[in-house]
């Protein structure tokens, strides 16, 4: 009776692909298309929900300017915490762009049935299941912070390599690596194994039994884009105060 | 899984171009808002301080005139009062010794007239005997 797993339906509704990519050409240079059209989708949807709440500014805010303003406000409210009052308003915008495109990616992934669109290789799914996107966001945070490091105190910056003691060096270094690359794997790693579980889940028992593990996927989602926004604020406000003590980076 | 290829560097400038886009039509314009907004809300809170300010410090000011009013009129009541009572004491004591006195004249008025009235009649009863003694004498 467990041939179940046979039938054509199920093997349609459920299948696991990981590693194949629907390849697009640009002269000489490979991209992974399903990854721009997801993010396409993305992109598209944070400026037309922009458009939408900044169409008609009210003093009293209502619909999507209100739950627009929800959103910025918490974003700002999440680089004040990080970088403080002084000042965070000139990182509001790529901090708060960072949470909103990740998280968007994130439960893109998860609510959105892209299954149903075929491509002719690979699938549609979260754009930051993509190691790619990750390491371009990560790679994105680290110039921010040496931008920031540079931009207030010049070549002082190097000055917070060998500040508490020249021993550290190396480990100071290390840390200008580590960084991004956790960075990245947290969020690959989160979202492409809250795909996978939910996709082996949804192979194995197709019907309910996988809705409370899609249900933690949404919140894990969420936890990482704001782990990730938190992250690149911390590194920044470290890079703006360079007393080069360890902000803890062990979350999720 | 972990191909990198040309994706990369290209959601790095999509993303940046994102972030340009997103601060023109969403962070500045809903930013300006809420700063507006909450501006708007602290000063008006300022003015909402001010205005309850002075308004106690009105209502204080209110109070002190009331009770020193309270008690000038108090006083005037008080002295009004005093001043009517003796008024009408002084009033009665006079009437009063003013019937005393005219009592006393109208008494001694009284006994002089007594006296006049006496001595008129004791002289008229010398008259009136002399001429009672001249009728029997007549006619005897």
């Amino acid at each position: 009776m467990l041939n179940f797993l046979d039938s054509p339906n199920f093997v349609s509704l459920a299948a696991l692909e990981v590693g194949q990519h629907f390849y697009w050409h640009i002269g000489s240079l490979k991209v992974h298309g399903q990854v721009f059209l997801a993010t396409w989708f993305v992109m598209a949807v944070l400026i037309i929900v922009s458009l939408l709440a900044t169409r008609n500014i009210q003093r009293i805010p209502t619909g999507m300017q209100n739950l627009m303003e929800y959103a910025l406000d918490f974003v700002r409210e999440l680089t004040r915490n990080q970088i403080g009052e002084k000042e965070y308003r000139p990182w509001v915008p790529f901090i708060g762009t960072l949470f909103l495109f990740i998280f968007v990616c994130n439960w893109s992934g998860a609510l959105i049935p892209w299954k149903l669109i075929h491509l002719p290789e690979g699938e549609l799914a979260a754009p930051t299941n993509d190691i790619n996107t990750t390491v371009a966001l990560s790679l994105l945070v680290s110039i921010a912070y040496f931008y920031a490091g540079f931009k207030k105190k010049g070549l002082g910056y190097f000055a917070k390599y060998v500040q508490p003691t020249p021993v550290l060096l190396p480990i100071a270094v290390l840390e200008d690596f580590t960084k991004p690359l956790s960075l990245s794997f947290r969020l690959f790693g989160n979202i492409l194994a809250d795909e996978l579980v939910v996709g082996v889940l949804v192979l194995l028992v197709p019907l309910f039994v996988p809705l409370p593990v899609m249900l933690l996927g949404l919140f894990t989602s969420a936890i990482q884009a704001l782990v990730f926004a938190t992250l690149a604020g911390a590194y920044i406000h470290e890079a703006l105060e360079g007393h080069g003590d360890e902000h803890d980076e062990e979350h999720a | 899984m972990f191909d990198f290829d040309a994706t990369l560097p290209l959601m790095a400038v999509q993303f940046i171009l994102l972030v340009v886009i997103l601060n023109a039509i969403f962070f500045k314009p809903l930013t300006a808002v809420i700063e507006d907004r909450a501006n708007l809300i602290r000063s008006s809170q300022t003015g909402a301080k001010e205005g309850l300010e002075q308004i106690n410090a009105i209502t204080q000011q209110y109070e002190k005139e009331l009770a020193e009013s309270r008690r000038q009129y108090q006083s005037v009541i008080a002295k009004a009062q005093a001043d009517a009572q003796k008024l009408a004491s002084d009033q009665v004591a006079a009437a009063q010794a003013e019937a005393v006195a005219q009592r006393e004249q109208a008494t001694q008025e009284l006994s002089a007239q007594k006296v006049s009235a006496m001595a008129e009649l004791e002289k008229q009863v010398d008259g009136l005997s002399q001429e009672i003694l001249n009728k029997l004498l007549v006619g005897v």
